[in-house]
This record gives C-alpha cells, structure tokens and sequence, in this order.
C-alpha cells in the first residue's frame, strides 16, 4: 500500500509525537487492568463482587512485581495466601482476555487483517460476537456457500502489546528473578505461549491435529478450519453446536448419571491427551467446552496448546507405572523430572514435594489403593490441594517451567468437574479407558495414526 | 501496491466534458450566474479528483500540475485560476472530505444509536479509510500544516471555516448524548478535545507500519474507551 520510494524520513520526522501513542496502547497488562472495569460482558453482579477483590489482588500483585506473570500464565498466582473460594475459580477459569471489540471496531480490525470487510466475503455476518475467546472474540456468519461458520477475530495489535509487556517484565522484574520465584526459563515459557496464542495460524494446525486425534473417540467435536478464510488474526471455523458448561448444566439441570457421564468424558479426554497425544488444550476455559444436548463435547479455541517434551513424556509415564515405589532412585528422578535442578541441589524438599504429590494423586485415584473408589468432585478438596501443592513449591522456588501450562490444564479439569459435581470412579474409569485404547492400538496399527 | 480510487461523492458526479462548458460560452450564449457556479464546482472537483488519482498512482511529490492539468483535460493556467497552490487544493479537499464525512453519518441509523465511543470511532474510522488511498498526500500536507506561514496552519483563517464545521457536527453528537444522560456535560471543550484527538490519530496513523494499521485502530478504542470511562461518573467510584 506504501511505496518503498516514500519519502518516509521526511514525513516520518513531523510524526515522531504519535509515537507517544504507543505507551496508551502497549500493554496487554493494561488491557486486562482496565477489563476488570470496562469489560462489558460479564454480567453486572458477578463483576461487582468480584471487581474489588481482584482489583486489590492485582494492585498489591503489580506492585511486587510478580503479578503479570500470574495474569499471564496464571502460574504464580498460587503465592498469594489462600484466596477467597470465588476469587480462586475465577482464577482456575483464567483466560488470556483482550478488551471486547464494538462491531464498528470487529469490522475495521477484520479488513485490516483480511483486506476486505465482512459484508464483502460473507452472506451473513452478525456484528455482535457470540463469546469471547483468547485474546479475541467470536462471530457467527455464512459463507457465500451457505455454510455456518464461526469467525475469530483478533484484538488489533495485541501481538505487540505482550512482546512490550515482556520487554518491561525483563528489565523490571530482575528482583523477582534474584529471589528465584520466576526463573528466567519461566519467563521465556510464558513468554511462547502467549505469542504463540496470537498466531491464528498456528491455531488452525492445532485444531487439525486434534480434529484426527479425538476422532474416534466419538464424543468430541472439533471445528473444521476454513483456510481460505483465515488469517494469522482471523480464524474462520465450521460452527459447533452446544452450550458452555456453565450455561449446560444452569439450563438442562441435568441428572447425576448424565453429570458423571460428561466428568468420566472430559477424564478420558485430559488422559489421552496427555499420555498417547504428547499435547495439551491448556485453555481449560468452561467456555472452551460446549457440552450438546446428547452429552457430546465440543472442544474450542485451540490458541494455547503445549508440546510436551521428551522429559516430561517419560515423568508421565512414571506416575502411570507408580514408579516412585521403586526405591529413591526413581522417586529422586521424577523430583528431578519436575523440579528441575533445584530439586538435586535440595533433596529433602524435593522428597517432600513429592510426597505431597503423591499424596494428591492418591487422593485423585482412591481406588488405586484399595479405598473408597469413587472421588467427588463437588467437594473443593481437589481444587484447593492442589493450589497448596503449588503453593509450597513456589515457596521452595522450585518450579519447572515445563509445568506451566499443564498446570492450568490439570486445574482446568478438576475445575470443570468440580463444576458438574460428578461422582467418578476414577481409577477404574481410566483403566476402562486403557484398555479401550491398547485394544485399538492393536488391531489398527496398520492403519490410521493409531 | 496502490489501490484503486474509490471516491464515491466525487467519482459519483457524472463526468461532462470539461470542453463543453467553454463551448457554450464561445458561443455567445449567457449563463445564468447558478450555473456559473455550478460549473465552476464541477471543473474544480474535477481536478481534485484528476490530482488525487495521480497523487495515489505516482505520488504527491512525483506529480506535476501538468500532469494534473492534462488528466483534468484543462489548461494549465486554468489549474492556477482555481488553485493557487497545492495548499489550496489540500483544502478543497479536506472540505470535501468533511462535508462527505457529515453525510455518512447522517445515513448511519444504526450507529447513531450506539454508545459514544463507537460512534466516534465509526467517524474517525470512516474518515481514515477515505484517506487512506492519498496517505503520502495527506502527510506532505500535515508537514506544511506544522509551518506558521501556511494557509493549513490550524490557527490560519482558511482553516477556521473547515474547522468550524468539524466542530459543530461533533459538538451536535456530544449535545445528543449529554441529552441522553450517557455522559455529564463538556460543552463545547468537549468538541475541540475530540478535534484535536482527530488530528493527533491521523497523524499516528500516518506512520503506522503495523499491519492492517491496526495499531491505530488499537489506539483509537482504548484511548475513546478511556475517556468515555474517565467522564462516566461511576468511574471515580472505584
């Protein structure tokens, strides 16, 4: 649009105070402070309450300098005390927000990424988004085909606005990183999730890779990517029915069984996801599930998906093989495994992480052991140990960044159970599951991913 | 790249032969002093829209009032009878520009029922999306604009009738919505502050090399959304 020869140092020089501009646009840390006030989306009451306690959470967070990275990756929030119980799902419930966009401002920032305004590539284009999703929002349309889809669009310049933040957090949260609460690694982790969260591009791959991988499972839908359709700040996708959890179980009032069916659903997906997929959905947002009236899942917003590294493959596989029954060596190499190299140079600690690690997956999986089989989830015990587990190893600085996203995976799960109260067997639910997969393992591996 | 020029208000009009007008006078035959008028509109509009198809094809710097002239098919010494300068023409069109911008707005029902920083974004969009096939154009004139001598100089008398117009087309959106109780009362203050908002945007928009823009776009909402935040009463009871 500009031609090279533009005499653009002339020009450029009388601009230089626009420049100023930049400060009032480049945080995203700003965005979410102010969204705590300007956010027209949540409804009014639940903003009230939760407006002044998360105000004077983030405040006192910001001002020791170890609050963005909690916004960020939700990862440190855990160092505050015990949180009030509303404040603390809100936290779990965590999702990279950018300011809700006016349909005046969706239109703009869609021709700016795609070329052209909505009315000019769809039939149908509703200006007011249907939901909210990581660092954007979502429209129904329908394609000149006639085919429903929804179309993901990004907030303007919200790319830049995180790389500034993190430009800032490095040179001003040196003292954070002296006491060894936030690790550089640590930084550096959060630091890729979220860019990569902002490529759209990106999250179409995801979304094709799961769309294979869930298949056969019968019950999940993932969307279909319209490429043709899609930018790196616009991501058009077919249309999955259902509702939010939330808004599922407030409306259908569904019964017991069907509440335990959906929970043993969402466990068997988390599991293949982490043991045969070697990937994770980290956005457990109860928004991102869109439970159908037949109990299907519709999985969405696929921005923030971690890898899982070869280390962190095999640490998964020794919590499966209760390898830490094996004698100290084993049980001194999965502290490794998840503590990093803090944990060899403080072995009691890391033996007493461990234990209490264990202690909660033994509290997750009764059965396992000989106990009452079945967990129920409505109770906060689940949710709150494990803030307590992540809470003393922020107190002993020993994080792994690996751990990051998978954190708010897991805590992502035990809160959506938490949320349907179901009632699960766990254990015998998962090694139900396993030998559903080991059976098709066998007999199709010559055929298909498996 | 360039992109095709897509001036409705001025491309719209139906194109005469700029020779006909001539023709008729050569003939003897008197025109009554309206159409004199008219037709003298019609031949500068005529230019500015040969000079700013040129502008967005070759460059503000790059096109002579030749080249102007003979795409106007006119005289170079007529060029000069209606525009002095490059500044004159620069004026013509942003008079052209705000008159169109008025009109839009006046058909937008929809927008005119949405909430204040939507409605101003819209204008401030609407007007940047114009524009934004003669942005070279546009930041050689903000350049002379920043010189006391020049007739574009916000404080020079040229400018005070363009922006008098401006201001009272805002000043009118700010009345309604003060009417609404959607916001307290800024009078006239308020009017200018949007003005000189207006300006600043453009020329941040002017050297945005982000895609799309999009951080003008950025800019514009947060810093609208803020303001309209700041003068909401409730605001100040955090």
């Amino acid at each position: 649009m500009v031609s090279k020869d533009r005499p653009q140092s002339r020009i450029g020089r009388g601009f230089r105070i626009g420049k100023l501009g930049l400060s009032l646009t480049g945080s995203y840390l700003g965005y979410q402070f102010q969204n705590l006030f300007l956010d027209e989306r949540e409804r009014p009451e639940k903003r009230k309450s939760f407006q002044k306690k998360a105000a004077q959470q983030i405040r006192k967070e910001l001002e020791s300098l170890k609050g963005p990275v909690m916004k960020l990756g939700q990862v440190l929030s855990m160092q505050s005390q015990m949180l009030p119980e509303e404040v603390l799902s809100e936290l779990a419930n965590l999702q990279m927000r950018a300011p809700a966009m006016h349909p005046t401002l969706a239109r703009a920032q869609f021709k700016a990424s795609f070329g052209k305004f909505p009315e000019e590539v769809f039939r149908e284009f509703s200006p007011e988004p249907f939901a909210a999703a990581s660092l954007g929002q979502v429209h129904r349309a329908v394609t000149k085909a006639g085919e429903k889809i929804a179309v993901k669009i990004q907030y303007p310049a919200i790319r830049t606005a995180i790389e500034h933040d993190f430009q800032l957090l490095r040179s001003a949260a040196i003292p954070v990183r002296l006491t060894g609460h936030a690790t550089e690694a640590m930084f550096a982790e959060v630091e890729r999730g979220m860019l990569q969260e902002t490529d759209y591009v990106n999250e179409g791959r995801n979304i094709e890779f799961f769309r294979e991988r869930v298949a056969f499972l019968g019950y999940v839908r993932v969307p279909r990517v319209r490429w043709d359709l899609s930018t790196d700040r616009v991501l058009s996708m077919s249309f999955i029915p259902g509702e939010p959890l939330p808004d599922f179980l407030a409306r259908n009032k569904p019964s017991q069984e069907m509440r335990n069916a959906i929970g043993i659903r969402l466990l068997e997906l988390f599991n293949l996801q982490l043991h045969r997929m070697d990937q994770i959905h980290a956005d457990p947002h109860p928004g991102n599930y869109l439970i159908d009236s037949d109990g299907t899942i519709g999985l969405v917003d696929f921005g923030c998906v971690k890898k899982f590294s070869p280390e962190f493959i095999e640490l998964m596989r020794a919590f499966e093989e209760r390898a830490w029954l094996r004698g100290d060596e084993q049980a001194r190499r999965m502290a490794g495994l998840i503590w990093g190299a803090q944990a060899s140079r403080k072995p009691q600690v890391a033996r007493k992480l461990l234990e209490q690690a264990i202690a909660f997956y033994e509290m997750l999986f009764p059965g396992a052991s000989g106990r009452t089989p079945v967990v129920d989830f409505g109770s906060d015990k689940i949710l709150n140990s494990m803030f307590q587990i992540w809470n003393n190893c922020l107190r002993s600085k020993t994080i792994n960044p690996e751990f990051a996203f998978y954190t708010r995976a897991e805590m992502g799960l035990y809160n959506l159970l938490h949320m349907l109260h179901a009632k699960i067997d766990t254990a015998a639910a998962l090694v139900k599951f396993y030998k559903r997969i080991a059976a098709r393992e066998d007999s199709g591996r010559s055929h298909g991913p498996w | 790249m360039l992109r095709k020029v897509e001036y409705t208000h001025i491309l719209s009009m139906k194109r005469r032969r700029p020779g006909k007008t001539r023709k008729k006078a050569a003939a003897g035959q008197r025109e009554s002093p309206g159409k004199r008028a008219q037709n003298k509109e019609k031949t500068k509009r005529d230019i500015l829209r040969a000079a700013l198809e040129l502008f967005s094809r070759r460059g503000f710097f790059r096109t002579t009032t030749k080249q102007i002239s003979d795409k106007a098919k006119i005289a170079e010494g007529t060029l000069f009878n209606y525009f002095k300068t490059k500044e004159d023409l620069a004026l013509y069109f942003f008079e052209q520009e705000i008159a169109g911008l008025i009109a839009w707005y006046e058909e937008q029902h929809e927008l005119q029922e949405a909430a204040l920083p939507e409605k101003l974004f819209a204008i401030i969009h609407r007007h940047l999306e114009r524009i934004s096939p003669y942005e070279e154009f546009i930041g050689a004139v903000y350049l002379r604009a920043l010189q006391p001598v020049s007739r574009l100089n916000l404080l020079s008398l040229e400018t005070q009738e363009l922006n008098l117009r401006y201001l009272k087309f805002i000043q009118q959106i700010l009345k309604d919505t003060e009417e609404k109780g959607e916001i307290p009362k800024v009078g006239d203050f308020g009017a200018y502050a949007l003005g000189l908002f207006h300006l600043a945007i453009i020329s941040y928009w002017l050297q945005d090399a982000s895609q799309g823009k999009e951080n003008t776009l950025a800019l514009l909402d947060r810093s609208l959304k803020l303001a309209n935040s700041i003068l909401k009463k409730e605001a100040w009871e955090w």
